[in-house]
């Protein structure tokens, strides 16, 4: 018999936010002291009052709005209660009743073809703090600075139908995401988080199989092999009897490759979820809503079609420039100034993204002025400053951004001589010191004449426009 | 209140009643059951749902960061701390 799973993710992403949730505790604690960032409010003190931070909702709306959501515009919080030490008020805040989008569409391509992924609802909550088991024997360490951390959870629908169809909706959700800068969705720093529901049935059945949940699953690499691996138990559990599937929790060994049961799965009624008498609702007015909407920034395949079209860029280019919305507006910063794509696309790609390879930083982390770079792309079309000069330039202005560029040129030399004086008499030492490229160049050898020429710009510092030199040169040989 | 129900509410509250406290809460539990079942008699068709008991709507704040407190401080009434961490019974999955 064929078999076909079904999937549904719960995605929980980290929003890019300053402060937490419902207090002002910085939500950025990477490598900072155990507990250095916490309040009696995210500490779960008794008595403490949340105060709901705008900018989740912000984010909670914009990407509801890159999901094609409706956005509930009444939204609210309520408790879910959980007892465990890394949540110490005992209960989670998060959106169970209004959360703050629902029905949504992902689109994705796979090699079978488009598929829209519906999406159930997007809500906001407080991420839980970290447990350290392995400090001491007796006891169990506490450290609450994640506590709080705002994050929203993206519920979809299990129209997902195996390991490459979740991939392709994990990085259409990451591009959308990233593009709204609304979240960093890096699985390896715990910014993005993936809980996989799946279950197994005959072709073309229309009964949900008995179906497990994977929870926290943090690559996408684990999240396929696991897939794999249930998809297998369940179809042997059908055909051989070899195990009772039941509905559960399961952990994934991704080391041993495994997975195991964690506990009954709890149903909703045993969160006794209810409406959290200490925030009140949050309404969503037209100023607020619009002021989001116009946030939004243009698609990536809206912004690629562009670059092929109105800037006639190759595809090629389009696609490195689009994987990055860091990228692409810096890009279209420097273009604005020096009016050639082509150039400005040259400089991104093969000058600023490889710099960032040699710096170790994502594309997402470029914080280049585009407008900077454009003036620089002028200061070398125009024959003011050479490339590999410029080259120096940019490398500087990556360090230290309040740079000009053409204020740091001249400060620094590089700017190209036009005294056609000096050059003639660089020509002439030149060649006179070098017989030998001359006779080879007279011979028919045209590297000879770049060996020249190379060695004429390196004593000029590269400050000269090489076609001028190039004819100095080429004259002065001549009338030997 | 079934006791099975109460059973499960034990476990979910990580609590653990005397025979004498289960009576209690049972009989406690069954009388105010009783009284909210006469709720239902109302006929709530058609009625938008309430959002919240208060006819007041939240305040957001800005997304600024502040830090008044200490770990110092704010374990002051712990029982147990150890290089800035709360300590808890032994936990695990
Ligand atoms: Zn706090």
């Amino acid at each position: 018999m064929k078999y076909e799973t079904v999937i549904g993710l719960e995605v929980h992403v980290e929003l890019a936010t300053k402060s937490k949730i419902f207090c002002s505790c910085s939500a950025h604690s990477f490598g900072a002291e155990p507990n250095s960032h916490v309040c009696p409010a995210c500490c779960g003190m008794p008595g403490m009052l949340p105060v709901v931070n705008k900018r989740v909702v912000d984010y909670g709306m914009k990407a509801g709005m890159m999901l094609n959501c409706h956005i509930n515009r009444t939204t609210t919080f309520d408790k879910k209660s959980y007892y465990y030490p890394d949540l110490p008020a005992a209960y989670q805040t998060t959106q169970w009743f209004a959360p703050v989008a629902v029905n949504g569409t992902v689109e994705i391509e796979t090699s079978g073809g488009k598929k829209s992924v519906r999406i159930k609802q997007i809500h906001m909550e407080e991420d839980a703090g970290k447990l350290v088991h392995d400090i001491r024997e007796d006891t169990t360490h506490v450290d609450f600075n994640r506590t709080s951390v705002p994050l929203i959870e993206i519920v979809s629908q299990p129209d997902l139908s195996g390991a490459e169809e979740v991939e392709a909706y994990l990085e259409r959700l990451k591009t959308l995401l990233r593009y709204a800068k609304v979240a960093e969705c890096e699985m390896a720093h715990g910014t993005m988080r993936c809980d996989v529901n799946l279950s197994v049935r005959p072709e073309g059945s229309n009964v949900l199989g008995v179906r497990t949940e994977m929870k926290n699953m943090n690559s996408i690499e684990a999240i396929k092999r696991a897939i794999e691996y249930e998809v297998s138990r369940h179809i042997d559990a059908i055909e051989n009897g070899t195990e009772v599937l039941v509905q559960e929790t399961r952990r994934w060994d991704d080391i041993k490759g495994k997975s195991y049961a964690m506990r009954t799965k709890e149903t909703a009624g045993d969160y006794r979820y209810f409406p959290d008498p200490n925030v009140m609702p949050i309404v969503i007015d037209d100023e607020w809503f619009d002021s989001i909407k116009a946030t939004l920034p243009e698609l990536p395949e809206v912004k690629k079609a562009r670059y092929t079209g109105e800037y006639g860029l190759s595809d090629y280019d389009a696609d490195q420039l689009t994987k990055s919305i860091a990228v692409c507006e810096c890009f279209e910063d420097a273009y604005s100034v020096c009016g050639n794509a082509k150039d400005a696309a040259n400089w991104m790609i093969s000058e600023v993204m490889s710099l960032l390879n040699v710096k170790k930083m994502t594309y997402d982390m470029l914080d280049l002025n585009g407008i900077t770079l454009g003036e620089l792309i002028v200061l070398v079309s125009g024959g003011k400053v050479g490339r590999a000069n410029a080259k120096k330039i940019l490398a500087a202005i990556f360090d230290d951004p309040s740079i000009v560029p053409e204020e740091y040129a001249k400060a620094n030399g590089f700017i190209v001589s036009n005294d056609t004086g000096l050059i003639a008499t660089v020509v002439k030492e030149t060649v006179a010191a070098d017989p030998k490229s001359v006779a080879d160049f007279k011979g028919g050898k045209e590297k000879a004449l770049m060996a020249l020429f190379g060695k004429c710009m390196k004593q000029l510092k590269g400050n000269c426009d090489p076609q001028v030199l190039r004819k100095i040169l080429i004259d002065h040989i001549n009338g030997l | 209140m079934e006791r099975e129900t109460l059973r499960l509410l034990e476990m979910l509250n990580q609590l653990r009643l005397t025979e004498e406290q289960k009576e209690k809460v049972i009989s406690f539990c069954n009388n105010r059951e009783a009284a909210l079942k006469a709720l239902d008699a109302i006929d709530t068709e058609n009625v938008e749902r309430m959002v919240h008991v208060m006819p007041v709507l939240t305040v957001v704040r800005e997304d600024i960061v502040s830090q008044p407190y200490t770990a110092e401080e704010l374990q002051q009434g712990a029982p147990e701390t150890d290089e800035g961490y709360w300590c808890v019974p032994k936990v695990m999955e």
